[in-house]
């Protein structure tokens, strides 16, 4: 079977698995926390998405995550400006048109100065959050009251854990699945090509900001995506939503599943977002726990989570 | 913490049970409890607060149970840590409420109890506010499973106007955190000033965590200003209040403030806010029948004074006591149908829950700081009865 063909595949038999985990899971806490744990993954995949083509790290996505959030809420309070059907694809377009924009000074910056320049501009964002107050609310954030009917669904299906999980599992599969089969396309392994030597690929010929730009609108996208699926959930968002800490996390479970995979970063979030919630049940001291166990595995798996499998495998060769 | 928390609880009704006789005891074992939920800061910025709330609510429940429960009732509570978050108040509201303890009370933050609102339809919960101020409480977000038993920021305004009316100073300026808080506070007594007859010179707007409030008051001194505004809470007002006795400002004119001089402040900075004024939502003073009962009882236990987050978390924690009486049920819908025009006992004296946007009709304060001897506390100078401290209904609230 062709790469394309196995992503094809696997991403089938991952949406399958959706409807079979939602049946299984009666609905309450349990489901309830697994649909805000896959609107996280697609955060995390974002940001390991970024992490992955242009080798970048991000103390920002919560930004982009935060800024589709607001846009979508504001678009579903204004519905005589717009229809929710095209509110909500436009505030994912809006937000992966200015990551281009930016990408395109951004991308250029390496390192500690990228990931420092991303928080800057994610705080900045905080505080347009926090300050805005006519278009936000401010510190008391943005009720959103949802329109009776999205895309031919009831609202009520949006707001129940039942129907969020499957929706957020189904977005975040097809997701995941886009940003594999780019991975593997032309373009993708140019990109690939870049963060491993610019020089050389600049030397045979490429342009090497606008494809790092493009990932760069693209992981926004993504993480907008997320944000716009937050809001319809809760129908409410505040700046709390746009603060560094929430990009933090973001890059943590990124890195606990590992970003050498596109499913790393997913199976990461899952991880943080359940076991966190399993942890601040049990102490106050959750924050501490939940570092020891990233350092474990970043110095045990520095692949993360998803290069447990490589390992054994290796492991295995080895022995045979 | 936790363990010995729920070691309390079970041997209070331990206590209560084996006080009554063998068959009322079963008779109330029959009848279902009242489990409240409570999603508060234990972790965060707003943890302090998060403590008060507790000690509001361990009170109250203590308290109904040692009188043998509520109509027969045993009462449980189950805190959620919030961490000073929305994201994370709907996660501890949602565990709280799905578990069976449906009757949230005591989320900090005004954005944790708007985040938490939009919910109880799906959670079959309701949600009594003991701490968030934000007027769309009651106004745009208002809702049928949504209360508030403690002042708005509208109703502290609402004493602001009958206090400077009487009040010599003229031209007036404002010091105010630079967020939605601040500034909504700010235009707030813009209007008041103007309907007085009186001018605001100058508006200054420091951020949020501010340490060094000089050029903030040297613009303040040179406005030659005869009042000023403050709208800081916290860190910020202790801060703010150190510097302004130090530069001068405190003792060349008059500076009165919203949540300014509220316990933490007296207790950080106590002698440099002696003389100034300020809104006060409640004081151990308050000469009310219940109060004295309350605060009395207050004392024995925690060895000192309730503070206003403590009390409006206790009157909050009987408006749910009462619901549960009225409706003769636990569940949470009919809790919230009784507690519609429900006219109850708090220190506050009798208040009533306002059937139109669901704001407890009660009674504000304006004092002063002042130094008795070697203490340092606060005085009453005006109490703004019920009916006046309590705005009409938000037209933007439409309960569903």
């Amino acid at each position: 079977m062709s790469g394309a063909g196995r992503i094809a595949a696997g991403a089938l038999a991952a949406a399958a698995a959706g409807p079979a985990i939602a049946a299984l899971v009666p609905p309450g806490v349990l489901l309830s926390l697994l649909a805000q744990a896959c609107i996280y993954a697609i955060l995390a995949l974002s940001v390991g998405v970024l992490a992955r083509q242009n080798g970048m790290v991000s103390f920002g996505h919560a930004a982009m995550f935060g800024a589709g959030a607001y846009l979508a809420g504001i678009g579903l309070g204004a519905p005589g400006l717009l229809p929710a059907e095209a509110a909500l694809p436009l505030a994912v377009l809006a937000v992966a048109a200015v990551c281009f924009g930016l990408g395109l000074i951004v991308v250029r910056v390496h390192g500690i100065a990228f990931a420092m320049l991303t928080l800057a501009l994610g705080q900045a964002c905080f505080e347009a959050a926090n300050k805005a107050r006519g278009v936000t609310g401010g510190a008391d954030g943005l009720t959103v009251a949802l329109p009776r009917e999205i895309f031919g669904l009831p609202a009520a299906t949006f707001q129940r854990a039942e129907g969020m999980f499957l929706i957020a599992w189904l977005a975040m599969v097809a997701l995941a699945a886009l940003a594999a089969l780019l991975a593997r396309s032309r373009f993708g392994l140019l990109t690939e090509a870049i963060r491993e030597n610019e020089e050389r690929a600049r030397f045979l010929g490429y342009g090497t900001v606008l494809p790092r730009a493009a990932v760069f609108a693209l992981s926004g996208g993504i993480a907008a995506a997320g944000g716009v699926l937050y809001v319809l959930y809760n129908g409410f968002v505040s700046p709390e939503t746009v603060h560094w800490s929430v990009s933090g996390s973001a890059l943590i479970m990124a890195l606990l599943g590992g970003t050498r995979t596109v499913w790393g970063p997913l199976a990461g979030a899952a991880v943080y977002f359940l076991l966190r919630e399993q942890l601040v049940e049990v102490t106050e001291r959750w924050l501490g726990l939940l570092g020891i166990l990233l350092v474990l595995v970043m110095v045990f798996l520095p692949d993360g989570l998803s290069g447990l499998p490589r390992r054994l495998r290796r492991r295995h060769g080895a022995e045979a | 913490m936790r363990s010995r928390r729920e070691a309390i609880i079970g041997a209070t009704a331990f206590g209560a049970s084996a006080a009554g006789l063998a068959g009322a005891a079963r008779a109330q074992a029959r009848r279902e409890p009242i489990r409240v939920g409570v999603p508060t800061s234990q972790t965060g910025a707003y943890a302090v607060l998060g403590e008060e709330v507790i000690r509001g609510v361990q009170f109250a429940v203590d308290e109904a149970n040692a009188a043998g429960g509520i109509d027969g009732r045993q009462v449980e509570f189950r805190i959620g840590d919030e961490q000073s978050n929305p994201d994370a108040a709907r996660r501890a509201a949602e565990r709280l409420a799905l578990g069976g303890h449906g009757l949230l009370i005591g989320a900090i933050s005004s954005a944790s109890g708007l985040a938490i609102a939009g919910q109880l339809d799906r959670w079959n919960a309701l949600y009594v506010s003991t701490v968030n101020k934000a007027d769309r409480l009651t106004g745009e977000a208002c809702g049928r499973r949504l209360f508030r038993a403690n002042h708005s920021d509208a109703m502290d305004l609402m004493v602001v106007g009958p206090w400077l009316r009487g009040r010599p100073e003229r031209k007036w300026g404002i010091c105010a955190a630079d967020y939605v808080w601040g500034r909504d506070s700010a235009a707030g007594f813009t209007r008041a000033a103007q309907e007085t007859g009186k001018e605001v010179a100058l508006s200054v707007f420091p951020p949020l965590g501010t340490r060094d409030y000089a050029p903030y008051i040297s613009q303040l001194k040179a406005a030659g200003l005869q009042g000023v505004w403050v709208v800081l809470s916290g860190g910020d007002a202790i801060n703010f209040a150190k510097q302004a006795r130090q530069f001068g400002l405190a003792a060349e004119l008059t500076i009165v403030g919203h949540a300014y001089i509220v316990p933490t402040t007296l207790r950080a900075a106590g002698e440099d806010v002696v003389g100034s004024y300020g809104v006060i939502n409640y004081d151990a003073s308050l000469d009310t029948p219940q109060n004295r009962r309350f605060v009395e009882a207050w004392r024995r236990r925690f060895n000192q004074d309730p503070g206003e987050y403590e009390a409006e978390t206790y009157t909050g924690m009987r408006l749910i006591f009462e619901g549960v009486r009225k409706a003769g049920s636990t569940d949470a819908d009919k809790v919230a149908q009784a507690m519609n025009g429900l006219e109850f006992e708090s220190p506050f004296g009798m208040v009533r829950m306002r059937a139109e946007d669901h704001q407890l009709v009660m009674p504000n304060l304006m004092g002063r700081v002042v130094r008795d001897g070697g203490r340092v506390h606060r005085a009453i100078e005006m109490t703004v009865p019920a009916a006046e401290a309590t705005p009409p209904p938000s037209a933007a609230c439409r309960m569903g």
